[in-house]
């Protein structure tokens, strides 16, 4: 198996407004597999969001390496080996629902046709159908975050990298957009996925590894194999394994912030 | 999927029927309403005063109010007749001299607006992409605006008849106080892009080309059209103060300057005039409207 993320000594210092120096990453080293599935979880201010945009190249890291695909992660980003999805839908208020889907495309220099169609593809995948010429602020969250993941997964890429995209969603909504992140990504073949959410129902349910990280400064603490059987669905909720799985999780969520606490 | 169905349903049925005509309707008719009694308020200190004698007396003190006499303040039935009736005897009708001079006023306002927009975007976009500009020029012109205009077009006059173009005086009067609030607003608006979307940018490896038209430029729209409603109105006010020291014979500001020397002859035709210029400037600015609307069509109705 090759490796297609590998975040080797990892370590991120941000200058805070303050002048002080924060701690956000501190020597991480994870490996992700062609087409898994793997979800960073922590509390807040341990840097998820941090790992997640060194290794889309949006930032760059003070030390160590991350390669993608054996390049660099900036190599990686100008060959559009990216799909970003954030927490807030970051759909573009001008353009409508299509148009928005289009816009990576556009960018990319698809003829005009091909955009179309792809775009009408993608709604159809995220079930947005009939929705093309509406403007982003007639959808609901739901929907707005569902043209947003079309809107990445539009060209194709390697890589999706998720940053909280159901965070401000509903207990009911998040669960299904979490069956209809799972079809998609069944329906791709050999798409990587990274995920990040501060839930642990989330991260177990769509997850083969979930990777927990620890606050100030943002560490590794362990990565948990989530082997629960594929294609997962409501059943799996019930699973005796998704029981076993979730408390461990949250035990080493638990431990991770004792640690802080201590020290 | 069935519960989504319905509930965006319903979503839409308040998002496709908003109450939008109702609203611009209220909104024309409280408009409307508010000039009727300005009108009334006009009319009925005329009469309160002529029925003191122009003076009023609270205990001791007495106040003066004849500025609300018929010299000072005519009666709007005079005005609107002023309008009708030549300014010069056998001449046409004072609407048609006036129509024409304004013509005047709105082709130098429109090219002062244009000569304006262009340079203050053009500004805009140089502070937007360089932190030193903006740092280094933009307080030369906010300064440029404390200057008074009035102090500044009898030099621009001067410069231009010197060129021998003295015709381009009174845009380039009109577009000093037009450029200002389009830099100023399109700065704030290129610049105000949310975090996320220029990150959405770089995740494509978008060129700063694409960055500019596809996010930055659209961002910017409506705070754009915000600056050149002021701007519209702003240039036909620098376009009559430009005519005041050009010497020349025709606009509004120069018919103004006319009526104002013979205002005891006709103290109406001095206020039709500057009703004629007022008109003038909220029609350029609803044509500005009108292209708003057809541009920034994906804003919500109520965020006006
Ligand atoms: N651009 C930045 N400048 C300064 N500090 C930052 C910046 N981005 C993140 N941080 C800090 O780094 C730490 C990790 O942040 P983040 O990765 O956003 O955490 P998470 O996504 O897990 O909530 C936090 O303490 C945060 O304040
Ligand atoms: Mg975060």
């Amino acid at each position: 198996m090759s490796a297609v993320i590998s975040i080797q000594n990892v370590t991120k210092m941000f200058r805070g407004s303050d002048g002080l120096l924060v701690h956000a990453l501190d020597n991480i080293n994870l490996n992700v597999e062609e087409g898994e599935f793997v979800s960073l979880i922590g509390p807040s201010g341990c840097g998820k969001s941090t790992l997640l945009r060194t290794i889309a190249d949006l930032i760059q890291p003070t030390s160590g390496k991350i390669t993608v695909n054996n390049k660099t992660a900036a190599q990686a980003r100008k060959d559009r080996e990216y799909g970003f999805v954030f927490q807030s839908s970051t759909l573009y208020d001008w353009r409508t629902v299509i148009k928005n889907v289009e816009l990576p495309l556009e960018i990319m220099k698809w003829p005009k046709n091909k955009r179309d169609a792809r775009a009408r593809e993608m709604l159809g995948l995220v079930e947005l159908s009939g929705f093309e010429d509406k403007y982003p602020w007639q959808l609901s969250g739901g929907m707005q975050q569902r043209v947003s993941i079309a809107r990445a997964l539009a060209f194709e890429p390697n890589i999706l990298l998720m940053d909280e995209p159901f965070g401000a969603l509903d207990e009911m909504t998040r669960e299904r957009m979490n069956n209809e992140l799972l079809r998609i990504w069944t329906a791709i073949p050999r798409m990587t996925v990274v995920f990040v959410t501060h839930s642990i129902a989330e991260a177990v349910y769509l997850s083969d590894h979930v990777v927990v990280l620890s606050p100030r400064p943002g560490r590794l603490a362990t990565i948990i194999d989530i082997n629960l059987p594929r294609p997962r669905g409501p059943e799996t909720r019930d699973h005796e394994d998704y029981f076993r799985l979730t408390s461990q999780v949250r035990h080493a969520l638990r431990s991770g912030v004792r640690d802080e606490v201590l020290e | 999927m069935v519960g989504n169905a319905r509930k965006s349903t319903s979503t839409f049925a308040r998002a496709e029927n908003p109450p939008v005509d109702l609203g611009l309707l209220r909104r024309i008719l409280y408009s409307v309403f508010l000039l009727v009694m300005l009108l009334l308020l006009w009319e009925g200190l005329k009469a309160f005063s002529a029925s003191n004698n122009y003076e009023l007396q609270i205990g001791s003190a007495t106040i003066d109010l004849s500025i609300f006499s018929d010299m000072q303040l005519p009666h709007l039935g005079d005005i609107a007749r002023a309008f009708t009736e030549p300014a010069q005897r056998n001449g046409p009708p004072l609407y048609s001299t006036l129509i024409e001079n304004a013509g005047y006023t709105l082709q130098s306002a429109v090219g002062g607006f244009l000569l304006g927009g262009f340079f203050g975007f053009l500004l805009a976009v140089l502070f937007a992409h360089s932190r030193l500009m903006q740092g280094g020029c933009l307080p030369y012109v906010v300064a440029s605006q404390t200057v008074p205009l009035i102090a500044i077009a009898p030099m621009i006059v001067i410069w231009f008849s010197r060129a021998g173009n003295s015709a381009l005086s009174i845009p380039v009067i009109a577009a000093y106080l037009t450029f200002f609030p389009v830099t100023i607003y399109t700065l704030r608006g290129l610049t105000s892009v949310p975090e996320t979307a220029l990150e959405l940018m770089q995740s494509y490896a978008a060129s700063q080309w694409e960055i500019f038209v596809k996010l930055r430029l659209p961002n910017a729209l409506p705070q754009i059209f915000t600056a050149l409603k002021i701007s519209a109105t702003a240039s036909v006010v620098g376009a009559i103060i430009g005519e005041l020291p050009s010497g020349f014979q025709n606009g509004l500001g120069v018919t103004i300057l006319n009526f104002a020397r013979y205002y005891n002859q006709s103290p109406p035709r001095l206020w039709a005039t500057i009703a004629a210029a007022g008109l003038v400037g909220i029609l350029f600015f609803l044509v500005i409207v009108l292209v708003e609307r057809l541009i920034v069509r994906w804003q919500r109705e109520d965020s006006d």
